[in-house]
């Protein structure tokens, strides 16, 4: 019931690892909000990988870790779209979305 | 195929090439200081990415990540980028922060985890050689979606519903205090 392709899991963990480290360096190098929110899509991506992978290759297989994706897929689009809104209202405020410089909740 | 005395699967070519353009892709997402062409960059990343899932047996999974990621997400942060960024040329230490130190942090965390991706013995003991190719269509997906997962499955309906209404609130132009 396990197909070989020659492509060990731990192939796909060192992508996901790799993946979701250049989201952690967006997320700590990007000035711009909407930047951020790419790196966070970056990791979350990342994620489902592992997930996905372990799924699949694990000795009994389970259909769990595509399902948990697609529930990390649905999150990701509802945060991609209560972040973009608050971007939008922010640049409505102060006419930038530097990180750095958004001083609207005294932070 | 040989290749200097290794045997090469045509998988593993297609696993070279589908990471490859996702890492690659990613990380342009993170370099390109112009942040409309790093959420297009972010498009081809999560594109490649299918291709991943489809060498992993989860076909279902990879229609969906271009269906929603690449079709709706990508094209939601588009939309916000110009609604929100001046058009104008930005350097890229305009807009990247301090990226020795970030890239140092990174880095530092990426060897911890390959490290112990490559060592782990339980990895090992639990995964098998090669993905699982029962069937692991729509048809299985839809199961456990509306059997054993049909709470989260409702509750992931109220989440939108919710993010819906609060998405139209806030990006509302405040027409009162106006």
């Amino acid at each position: 019931m396990h197909s070989a392709y020659g492509i060990p899991v731990t192939w796909y963990l060192a992508v996901s690892a790799a993946l979701f480290c250049l989201g952690l360096f967006g997320m700590m190098v990007r000035r711009s909000a909407i930047g951020m929110l790419l790196s966070i899509e970056l990791m979350l991506n990342a994620a489902n990988i592992n997930l996905v992978a372990f799924g699949s290759y694990l000795k009994l297989p389970t259909i769990a870790g595509q399902v948990f994706a697609i529930f990390v897929i649905t999150l990701a689009a509802a945060e991609a779209a209560v972040g973009l809104a608050i971007v939008i209202n922010i640049y409505r405020l102060e006419q930038h979305i530097d990180a750095d410089k958004i001083t609207a909740m005294k932070g | 195929m040989q290749v200097l005395g290794y045997e090469i699967t045509g998988y593993q070519i297609a696993f070279a090439i589908a990471a490859g353009v996702t890492l690659g892709a990613a990380a342009m997402v993170v370099l390109v200081p112009n942040v409309l062409r790093a959420a297009l960059f972010l498009g081809l990343s999560l594109f490649a990415t299918a291709g991943l899932y489809v060498l992993m047996n989860a076909p279902f999974l990879a229609a969906v990540q271009v269906m929603i990621y690449v079709g709706a997400i990508t094209t939601m942060i588009i939309l916000a980028v110009f609604l929100s960024h001046r058009v104008m040329k930005i350097g890229f230490f305009q807009a990247i922060y301090n990226p020795v130190l970030a890239a140092g942090a990174a880095g530092v965390m990426f060897l911890f985890l390959f490290i112990t991706v490559v060592n782990s013995l339980w990895v090992k003991a639990i995964v098998a050689k090669g993905p699982a190719n029962s069937d692991v269509g729509v048809e299985s997906v839809a199961n456990a979606l509306l059997q054993p997962y049909v709470f989260p499955f409702e509750l992931a309906s109220v989440v939108l519903l919710a993010v819906l209404v609060g998405a139209v609130v806030i990006a509302k132009e405040d027409t009162e205090s106006a």
